[in-house]
Formats: C-alpha cells, sequence, structure tokens
C-alpha cells in the first residue's frame, strides 16, 4: 500500500484556517479511523466513490441510459453491486448530480495544478496543506509530492488524525516545518468506540514527534481537537489531554467546534445520518478555553493560531 | 454604529489613524447621518422654476434673442446659482444644499429627467418612493411636459431622418445612451479650486478679453471671446451662491436658542463661504468647503451622475498639516468635519423611472474620492489625510460617497490593512485600483506619465488624470453577447417582438449560417455586428454632441477643466486637455465563455453542424435541458485560470476594443472601452437571446469583467488570475471585478491580511480593479430567500470556499446559524 497512488478527492484553494498565510489543501482518499462526526464522509475509502447530490438532479435519464452494467434502478439510483466504477455515468451526468470522489493523481499533475497559487503563497507565508483523509497512508507519495513542492520553495504543512507508522513517514516529516496533529478521545476505550480504533499508537505517535521536535529532529507540532458537544468536551476529556499535553511541554492547541458540514455529504453517499451531534455553544466553547487555560494551555480558533509565539524552533 | 471597534482617543496622530479600529463617530455626525436614513425621497423642482423663470424675464428673453449660446446658458445658470434658496441643516459643518429638499434628485429639463413621467400615477409607491405633494406632482407633470422637446436627447434624435436610430436608441437593445441625460461624470481640478480659487479663471478670463489674446497671443474669435465671458458670469454666480449661503448661516447664527458652540460653528461657516471658493482656501475646513461649493454648482449645471471630488487626501492635506502644526485642528476634529462632508454626499440621488433603473437600479450617483497613490515621479504619497478619510468614511457607511483607494507596490502596509479592515465592515468601500496596469493604459490613452500617475477615479471605475479631463466617461453601455446573437442571425434577434421588430434586421447584414464554415467566420461575423453597433452608437452620440455644443455648453465643467480657458473653448466644444468618449461592456465573459464553447462543440468537437446547434439556440434549448445544463456545468470558463478560455474572453473584449479605438468622437477625442454594467447586465439580459454558454434567452448577463456566475469553479484566486491575465492595456476605462465573500471568511486579522496578500498579488499580475462585498448573515438569510438577487456569495463551508447559492437549502440554513467562532 506505502506505494500505492492514492487518490485526491478535492483540492481547494485560498484556504486561511489549516496553517498559516493562504494555502491549497490536498485532500487524501482514505483513512483508518471512522470518527462519528467526521464531516468529510468521502474521505474514508481508499476507493473511488459515486455520489448523488439529488438537488442537482434534472432528471435528463442519460444516467440509467448511459450504464453499460444497468446499475441505474431508476436516475441517480446506482445500485452498487452491479456498479464496476468505470465512471460512464459520472462523466455523462450534465449537471454534476453525479459526481465522482476519488481521481488518481501524479506528483506532477499535482505540482501543475497547484503551480499557478505559488506565487500567493510565497507573498502570504503560506503554502499547501495535505489533508484528507489520511495522507500518511501514502507515506512514498506524500515525501514525493512534498520534497517536490519544498524543492520550489513551498510550505508543506500536514493534518493528521495521528494514526501512522511511524518509521514508514519519516521522509515526509523531513519536508515539514509544522504538522497540525489531531487529538479527540482521551480514552481508550471510548476513543475506540467513537473513532473506530484504539489511541496507544496516536498518543504515542504524538509523544515522540515531540520528543523529536525537542530534539530539533522533526516538524513542529500543534495539537487539535474537535469540540463535539457529549463526546469530546466532557471535563474528564479536557482534563486528560490537557494532562498529556503538560507533560509533554505543549501549552498551546487549537480547537475545532462541531459543525455538521458533513450531514449532506452523507445523504450524497446514501448514507443514514449521524443522530444527537449538535454545535457546541459560545458558552460551551468558552468554559472549554477557561479550563485549557487553567491547566496553562492556550486554546486558539483555526486560522488564528500564534505560530511563533509557541514556536521555538531556530 | 454602535457596532464599530472603538479606540481611546490618542496623542499620537500617527497612532490614531494607522492602528487597529476606527474613530468613533461623534453624537453630531450619529444624528445627521440618522436624519438622513429616515428621510424619504423626493424631486426638487426649484432648478426647472428657476430656469423657466429667467427664460421668462425680461433679461432671459433679451439674452435669448441678443447673446451668444454661451452667454445665454451662462446667464440661466447664474439665474439658477443666485436665486436657489440657501437651507442649512441641524449640526453640519460643511455646508450647502444639493436642493431644496434634503434628499433629492435635481429634475433637468435640457436631460433626460423627462422619463421620470412613467412613473407619475405611482411616484409613492415605486419599489424606491418619491415622496410629492399633489400640487408638486402637477408641477413635475407640467414641467416635464411643457418642456419635452427641450432636452438634448430630443434635439439630437426627434428628427424623421433618424427614426430608426430613435427606436434603437429607445429599445435599448444593443446599447442604452446615458450621455442623453448628461455628460456629468468628472474630476474638476480642485486643486485649482483649493489652493488658487475662482479667482485664477476669473482673473484669466478677465485678462484673455482685455488684450484680446489666448495665452499663446493667437487672437480671439467670436466664440472665444463669448466664452470667457461666460465663465465670468457664472463664476459671479457661484459666488453669489456661496454669499446667500453666508448671509443664510450668519441670519441662523443670531436666532434665539441657537447654542453658544453651534453658533461659532455658524459664524465659521459664514466666514469660509464669504471667501472660498473665490479666494484660496486659509483652513481644512475652508478647503472641504470650497470643494463641496463648486460640487454643487457641478450639479447644477449638468447632471448628477459620477461628479467625482478626486485625489483630496493630496489636495489638502498643505492644509491639514498647517492647521494642525497651528494648533486649530486635531486629528479628531478633521474627522468629524470630513464625515459632515460625506454625508453632505447623500443629499443626492438619480432620478430614474423605473424602467430605467432596471439598468442603474441602487440609487447611486458615485461622487467619488480617490485616496492614496503616487505622484509625478511614482513615489508614494498615500499620507495621515489618506487613512483620516477612511476614518471619516467608516463612521458614515453611507451609499455616497464612493471611496476609492490607489495600490502600488510602494504602498504602505498600514494603508492597505486599514483600507481592507474598512471593507470588513461590511460597506463594500473602498475599492481598490492597482496603479500599475491602470498608468499604462492611460499613457496607452495618450496622456503623459506624469498626467497618468495623477489619475482619480470618476464615479464607479472611470478614469480621469484629475482636471485636466473630459471624459464622457459612462456615455453608453454596449450588450456585448447581443452581437453574437445577431451574428448568428443575419443580424436579427431570434426572436424580435413581432410587431415592433418582426424580423427587423438591425445589426450587420452578416452571412446566413450555413456560410459560416469556420470559427475564424463565425469571429469575422461578431467582430462585424461589434463594429455596425458601434457605428451606429457613434452616429447618435455625434448628434447628442452637437446638441450639447448648442444648447447646453457647461461653463463651470470647463472652469474645472484645464486646457479650457488655454484654448478658450467649452469642454463640449472639446476644450479639455485630454478627450475621451467611454462605452462600456455588459456581458462580457458571457460572450467569451460562449464563443469558446460554441468553437468546441461545433468545430472540434463537432457533436453538432452549426446550423443545428443554432436552432437549439433559437429554440431556446426548449426540449434540451440535459445540453444546457451540460454546457453550462461541464466545459472549461473564463475565471478558473484556464488559458483556454480565458483568451476567448479576451477575443470578445479585443473585438469590441478594436471597434472602439477606431472612432474619434466629434471633440477629437477617443472613444475607448471599459468593462462595468451598472445593473444593465440585467436590463440588457431580458433582450438577449439564448447563448452558446447554456445561458437562457432573458436572463442576467454577466456583470462587468466578472465571470459568470456560478462558474468560478476554482474560488477567488483563480478568478483573479483570469481577470489579471487579461490585457487592460487598452481598456482606458477601466472595469469593474466584483467579488463576494462571506465575513466569517474574511474576518479579523486572519482575513485581513489574507485579502491584502491575495490583492496585492493581483495587482502585481497586472490586475486593474477589484471591489469586494463582505456579506453577513442578515445579507445570507436574504440570499437564501432570493438566490438569484444574490449571486456568487462566497461562504466557508468546511475548510473550503462555495457559493453560497450551490448549497443546498438546510447547508444554507447551518452557514446562515454558524455560531461565531470563524470557522466552518
Ligand atoms: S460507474 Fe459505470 S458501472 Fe457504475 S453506475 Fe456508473 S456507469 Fe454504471
Ligand atoms: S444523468 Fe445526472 S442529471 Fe441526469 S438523471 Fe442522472 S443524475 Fe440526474
Amino acid at each position: 500500500m506505502g506505494s500505492a497512488k492514492p487518490l485526491i478527492f478535492s483540492i481547494q484553494h485560498f484556504c486561511l484556517h489549516d496553517g498559516p498565510g493562504i494555502r491549497s489543501l490536498v485532500f487524501f482518499k482514505g483513512c483508518p479511523l471512522r470518527c462519528i462526526w467526521c464531516q468529510n464522509i468521502e474521505s474514508w475509502k481508499q476507493e473511488p466513490e459515486i455520489a448523488f447530490k439529488a438537488h442537482l438532479c434534472i432528471n435528463c435519464g442519460r444516467c440509467v441510459e448511459k450504464c453499460p452494467e444497468h446499475a441505474f434502478s431508476e436516475v441517480g439510483k446506482r445500485n452498487s453491486r452491479f456498479c464496476r466504477y468505470c465512471f460512464t455515468c459520472t462523466d455523462n451526468c450534465p449537471s454534476g448530480a453525479l459526481t465522482r470522489f476519488g481521481v488518481s493523481k501524479s506528483v506532477e499533475d499535482l505540482m501543475e495544478e497547484l503551480r499557478p497559487e505559488f506565487s500567493l503563497f510565497k507573498t502570504s507565508g503560506g503554502g499547501v496543506t495535505f489533508t484528507g483523509g489520511e495522507p500518511t497512508l501514502y507515506p512514498e507519495f506524500s515525501s514525493a509530492l512534498a520534497k517536490n513542492l519544498h524543492a520550489e520553495g513551498i510550505d508543506v504543512t500536514l493534518e493528521t488524525c495521528g494514526l501512522f507508522n511511524l518509521e514508514k513517514i519519516r521522509p515526509l516529516l523531513q519536508e515539514l516545518q509544522l504538522m497540525f496533529f489531531d487529538i479527540k478521545v482521551f480514552d481508550e476505550a471510548r476513543h475506540r468506540k467513537l473513532c473506530g480504533a484504539g489511541n496507544t499508537d496516536i498518543k504515542n505517535n504524538l509523544k515522540s514527534l515531540v520528543n523529536d521536535w525537542n530534539k530539533k529532529s522533526g516538524p513542529f507540532v500543534w495539537p487539535r481537537l474537535p469540540i463535539v458537544p457529549d463526546m469530546t468536551d466532557g471535563y474528564d476529556n479536557i482534563k486528560g489531554w490537557a494532562g498529556f499535553l503538560n507533560d509533554l511541554g505543549i501549552s498551546f492547541l487549537t480547537i475545532v467546534p462541531y459543525h455538521p458540514m458533513g450531514a449532506n455529504k452523507r445523504r450524497w453517499l446514501g448514507l443514514p445520518p449521524t443522530h444527537n451531534l449538535r454545535i457546541p455553544t459560545d458558552e460551551e466553547i468558552h468554559s472549554i478555553e477557561r479550563l485549557f487555560l487553567n491547566e496553562g494551555i492556550k486554546v486558539y480558533k483555526p486560522g488564528g493560531e500564534n505560530i511563533k509565539e509557541h514556536y521555538t524552533g531556530a | 454604529m454602535s457596532s464599530l471597534p472603538h479606540i481611546a482617543p490618542s496623542t499620537n496622530p500617527e497612532n490614531l489613524i494607522q492602528s487597529e479600529g476606527f474613530i468613533p463617530p461623534t453624537p453630531r455626525i450619529t444624528a445627521i447621518r440618522t436624519e438622513l436614513l429616515s428621510t424619504p425621497y423626493s424631486i426638487c423642482l426649484e432648478r426647472p422654476k428657476l430656469l423657466e423663470e429667467f427664460w421668462r424675464s425680461k433679461k432671459g428673453r433679451q439674452s435669448a434673442k441678443t447673446e451668444h449660446p454661451f452667454v445665454h446658458r451662462a446667464l440661466g445658470l447664474q439665474y439658477i446659482f443666485s436665486h436657489r434658496k440657501p437651507r442649512i441643516y441641524d449640526g453640519e459643518l460643511i455646508i450647502g444644499n444639493m436642493t431644496s429638499k434634503r434628499i433629492a434628485p435635481n429634475y433637468y429639463i435640457e436631460g433626460g429627467s423627462i422619463n421620470i413621467l412613467e412613473d407619475i400615477t405611482h411616484l409613492g409607491k415605486r419599489t424606491i418612493p418619491l415622496k410629492l405633494t399633489g400640487r408638486e406632482t402637477l408641477e413635475l407633470l407640467r414641467i416635464g411636459l411643457q418642456n419635452s422637446f427641450k432636452s438634448v436627447g430630443a434635439k439630437a434624435v426627434l428628427r424623421p431622418s433618424r427614426f430608426s436610430y430613435f427606436l434603437d436608441f429607445f429599445r435599448a437593445k444593443r446599447y442604452f445612451v446615458t450621455e442623453e441625460a448628461g455628460i456629468g461624470h468628472q474630476v474638476g481640478n480642485y486643486r485649482m479650486v483649493v489652493q488658487e480659487g475662482l479667482l485664477y479663471p476669473y482673473e484669466e478670463a478677465q485678462q484673455r478679453l482685455t488684450e484680446g489674446k489666448l495665452a499663446d497671443g493667437s487672437l480671439l474669435n467670436a466664440d472665444q471671446k463669448e466664452f470667457f465671458r461666460s465663465v465670468i458670469v457664472t463664476i459671479d454666480g457661484i459666488r453669489k451662491m456661496a454669499e446667500n449661503l453666508a448671509d443664510e448661516a450668519g441670519e441662523l447664527a443670531l436666532q434665539p436658542g441657537v447654542t453658544e458652540k453651534r453658533k461659532v460653528e455658524l459664524l465659521e461657516s459664514a466666514k469660509a463661504c464669504r471667501h472660498v471658493p473665490f479666494e484660496p482656501a486659509r483652513t481644512y475646513l475652508e478647503g472641504l468647503q470650497a470643494v463641496w461649493l463648486v460640487h454643487m454648482a457641478l450639479n447644477l449645471e449638468d447632471f448628477e451622475q459620477g461628479l467625482s471630488f478626486g485625489r483630496l487626501d493630496q489636495i489638502l492635506l498643505p492644509l491639514y498639516r498647517n492647521d494642525i502644526v497651528q494648533g486649530r485642528l486635531t486629528p479628531e476634529l478633521a474627522t468629524e468635519i470630513t464625515a459632515s462632508f460625506c454625508l453632505k454626499a447623500c443629499e443626492t440621488i438619480p432620478l430614474y423611472s423605473e424602467r430605467i433603473d432596471k439598468f442603474y437600479s441602487g440609487n447611486g450617483v458615485a461622487q467619488a474620492l480617490t485616496l492614496g497613490g503616487t505622484d509625478a515621479e511614482g513615489n508614494d504619497v498615500t499620507n495621515e489625510l489618506s487613512g483620516l478619510f477612511l476614518h471619516a468614511y467608516a463612521q458614515v457607511l453611507t451609499r455616497e460617497p464612493a471611496v476609492h483607494v490607489r495600490i502600488h507596490p510602494l504602498t504602505p502596509d498600514w494603508f492597505f490593512h486599514k483600507s481592507i479592515e474598512l471593507l470588513q465592515l461590511g460597506s463594500s468601500r473602498p475599492s481598490l485600483f492597482g496603479d500599475t496596469a491602470i498608468v499604462r493604459a492611460l499613457e496607452e490613452a495618450g496622456m503623459t506619465k506624469a498626467h497618468a500617475r495623477d489619475y482619480a477615479v470618476i464615479g464607479c471605475v472611470e478614469m480621469a488624470s484629475q482636471g485636466r479631463t473630459y471624459n464622457s466617461s459612462d456615455a453608453t453601455l454596449f450588450n456585448l453577447p447581443l452581437c453574437l446573437e445577431l451574428a448568428l442571425n443575419e443580424g436579427k434577434k431570434f426572436h424580435g417582438k413581432a410587431r415592433i421588430e418582426g424580423p427587423r434586421r438591425f445589426g450587420a447584414p452578416t452571412p446566413p449560417v450555413s456560410a459560416l464554415k469556420t470559427f475564424d467566420d463565425v469571429m469575422e461575423a461578431f467582430r462585424s455586428q461589434v463594429l455596425h453597433g458601434i457605428d451606429d452608437m457613434v452616429k447618435v452620440i455625434s448628434w447628442l454632441e452637437e446638441a450639447y455644443r448648442a444648447i447646453r455648453t457647461t461653463p463651470v465643467n470647463s472652469i474645472m477643466t484645464q486646457g479650457c480657458l488655454d484654448k478658450g473653448k467649452d469642454v463640449t466644444w472639446g476644450g479639455g486637455l485630454y478627450d475621451y468618449t467611454s462605452i462600456q461592456a455588459a456581458g462580457l465573459a458571457d460572450a467569451g465563455d460562449s464563443l469558446y464553447i460554441l468553437n468546441k462543440v461545433v468545430f472540434e468537437d463537432k457533436r453538432f453542424n452549426l446550423e443545428e446547434f443554432v436552432r437549439i439556440l433559437r429554440d431556446n434549448f426548449r426540449g434540451r435541458e440535459d445540453l444546457r445544463v451540460e454546457l453550462a456545468n461541464k466545459y472549461p470558463r473564463y475565471g478558473n485560470g484556464n488559458s483556454a478560455a480565458d483568451r476567448m474572453t479576451q477575443l470578445a473584449a479585443d473585438a469590441f476594443a478594436d471597434a472602439l479605438w477606431a472612432h474619434k468622437n466629434t471633440r477629437g477625442g477617443q472613444y475607448v472601452p471599459g468593462f462595468y454594467s451598472m445593473t444593465c447586465h440585467v436590463g440588457f439580459g431580458k433582450v438577449t437571446g439564448a447563448l452558446p454558454n447554456g445561458r437562457l434567452n432573458g436572463t442576467r448577463l454577466s456583470n462587468g469583467l466578472a465571470p459568470i456566475d456560478g462558474s468560478e469553479r476554482l474560488g477567488p484566486t483563480a478568478v483573479l488570475r483570469s481577470a489579471a491575465s487579461l490585457d487592460s492595456k487598452r481598456w482606458m476605462n477601466c472595469y469593474a471585478l466584483n467579488m463576494k465573500f462571506d465575513k466569517q471568511v474574511v474576518q479579523g486579522e486572519t482575513g485581513r491580511k489574507a485579502l491584502v496578500h491575495l490583492f496585492k498579488n493581483y495587482f502585481a499580475q497586472g490586475g486593474m480593479q477589484v471591489q469586494v462585498n463582505v456579506l453577513d448573515t442578515e445579507t445570507l438569510k436574504a440570499a437564501k430567500k432570493d438566490p438569484s438577487s444574490y449571486p456568487g456569495i462566497v461562504v466557508r463551508v468546511a475548510g473550503y470556499c462555495a457559493y453560497f447559492n450551490d448549497l443546498q437549502p438546510d447547508v444554507q440554513d447551518e452557514i446562515i446559524e454558524r455560531t461565531p467562532h470563524g470557522i466552518g
């Protein structure tokens, strides 16, 4: 898998909240976790997927007519058992109602796609952020892309869920100055339940990375915590992470308040809606900020991070 | 206003102006603003009544018979200036009423005001109601009807031989002639007004008459003599107007119940108006007062559109600094005076019938301030007054005045940031202009480098070297995509309204589609249609120019435009140092994208032959919705940094520019293009058939230089890249590139920095102009209810930006309800 060419499911430009300056985000498809609040559901599988955005469909019937496998029972209704992912339907759908998630791209393709933004990266102190999904699922590819970007003077940042084989991604880490490391549920069993895997490896990885940074042999590590009411915002969870970060000597983190942007994507992919999720209130956010602050940890919002203030490196 | 971030008064004026936050408005400014915002609009009938009074008076009848038209016209203006009733409103620091009402347009007999009679039965019930008493309404009707043949428009086209042009003119399909209403659109020589006073042109005119010679020694001819007389008559009128205001202020000061503080202010105003604009201004207050008085005169002379102030941060700087040094003024006080000045600009609105409002809605007249920029040598001259004007505008955030900022490679960071901070308040001001590309285009249009660097914006985006240019900068709006429809149908619309046009050809007789064998043939036919449309339009404008010279000369404008005194000529006679007529195209992206797609599906991919494809367009895609949606969604478009698509937009623009550059106006001035459309893209859209890019018959066209709504798939960086990639060297009249952002995307310091970098990069790549709307929750709510009125709003969705209208209603709700965490 390490040498596999990943599928990219989106590239977004003019992003201001995923690292310093103006950035472009490259979304890698595939993720080892299954957090139930995930907003990018299309990032889970490593294989391509087909979404149906019913509100765009104009009922033209092209999909039914053109599918060589007769996989459509009616417009937009695709039976994935018959589908062999030839993408005739998405290519022919005039409205974009049928959309393909996941396109295989080479490093060269991506370089060309990103290149027009380079001058803006340089003047704004921005760059490219690898996100997903989980870019570390593709260590060779992501390090090759990072190397190419770096060679042209472009800053690369990584957003990761933290579940990876550290040894395999060393070459990628060498190209980074900064990485955002997502932490979620402190308790191992609960993490397994809510995120689909345990967190021992994640915690160990965070520890090792921070040690590397302290030894100046790795990128600066910046933790981020999603705030999902009743899942990650409990007192114990905050206390647990605060203690953990303090032990590592980290006095800052970004909190990312949950927002149900992924809800409609679930529908597009034919998944049932998730229940019991809501946006945290301002008061909840403030009390979490206070809790962390009491533990000596400064809390930031995405895009508002004062990285320089904490960046103790060269 | 309480939502403005307040900052404590500072002893260091530079800090006060440059640091984050805006100086809060004083109670006075808040009160004037509140009053203006709650005042209903009306129509002022004082000007037409005074003009009629003059025409009927003995002196008027006499002068009509014996005087040269220049002098007769100037005497009429003098009569208006000196007989209008002065009105001074509570608290204002800059005085001088625009009209007899608090907020109203003037009725210009000589211009296009008569269109308002279309709404005469329901003035109070229009979308934008106009409040008139029953008697006033009758009076308006009488004035309109009795004078209906006295306008330049009527003079120009109401002749049997010009009937077909009259139809074209009236139906506004191919073009919409604004010049019929008035020329307006000027950045006068306020430097002269402030530093030398009208005394200078007055004495100059006297000297010419005494010597009987121009400054260059050549003998005055009869017209030139009369021109100089008209200058003197006009300035006498302006002086009288200022004196009347001074008298009024003096009287008010003596009224019982006037506070001591107000008394001092009124006496100060009286003193100022007895001195300026005839004598040079001595203080900052007098400087602004002088500008305002001459601005009033310009408004009363021709018509209200686009009369702009120019670079007041440069012109007034010596006075400001001197006042500060003398201890007469503080930055806070100067900001208050400037805010009071800005609020004066809210007293005028244009007079449009609802029919015409389709083309120009928004009720703006765009009295523009231009801030920042360079001197003649290219050195940065942004200063504390540039920043102070931003503070003053932040206190009012009203539709008027328009605020424009010049950006060049040496623009100081604080000023760029302050400009964006003002934008973040959501008033869509200031617009940003890129000096590099603009100066290049002005030089291309014949200006010296030094004069080009002294440019100021006329109205919304148009260009002048301030005080040196006569640019009929909004002469006509031109419907560019319609030329493609005509090219695909031998010069006829696909479906003319049967009774008026039937299958009438009003474009060029280009070959039938069966004879268009290659894309080059199509391009050739398109170019012919553009040329033909421009030729017809130039004819109509030339008749208007003739009419202007005969009955609507503009002595105030001539006094305010360098060149006129040297040549002894009114601006309408070609007196201006630089002279242009500018035509704006609407629907550029529609034209470009349509050319691209037509070439692709017909000539490259051969999916249809041209006749089949044109039949589909003619049928308005009936039964081919899938094809229409595919064309609209699945093909490269201008605005995505795709060079092939952008090249076609350049080709469409070049066809337009070529046609214009081939013409000179009757004053000898060059025709030049610009790309902005007010709201004309809506009006023109209604009369334009289906287009190859999937746009349906009758729907809105693209706006200015912006991509088609919803076709900007890669976000703002690609839009700016595409726009900057176009060669704008010959686009002397600039363009409008409109971008919309959700407040959440660009708020705070992160957003501010990002926008600064985004636009710095854009201007470095050759961008001329960009205007930004920062929208808040209320606007988003409105956009959800009525998506078609709010196209192209960029919002932040889960880590990226999307177009609001592209989102499902429930997602739209989510964004609207998004708690202000500043993230998605
Ligand atoms: S991807 Fe191919 S096989 Fe699958 S539904 Fe679409 S057309 Fe049919
Ligand atoms: S092809 Fe697309 S638009 Fe047409 S019916 Fe299928 S999903 Fe709907």
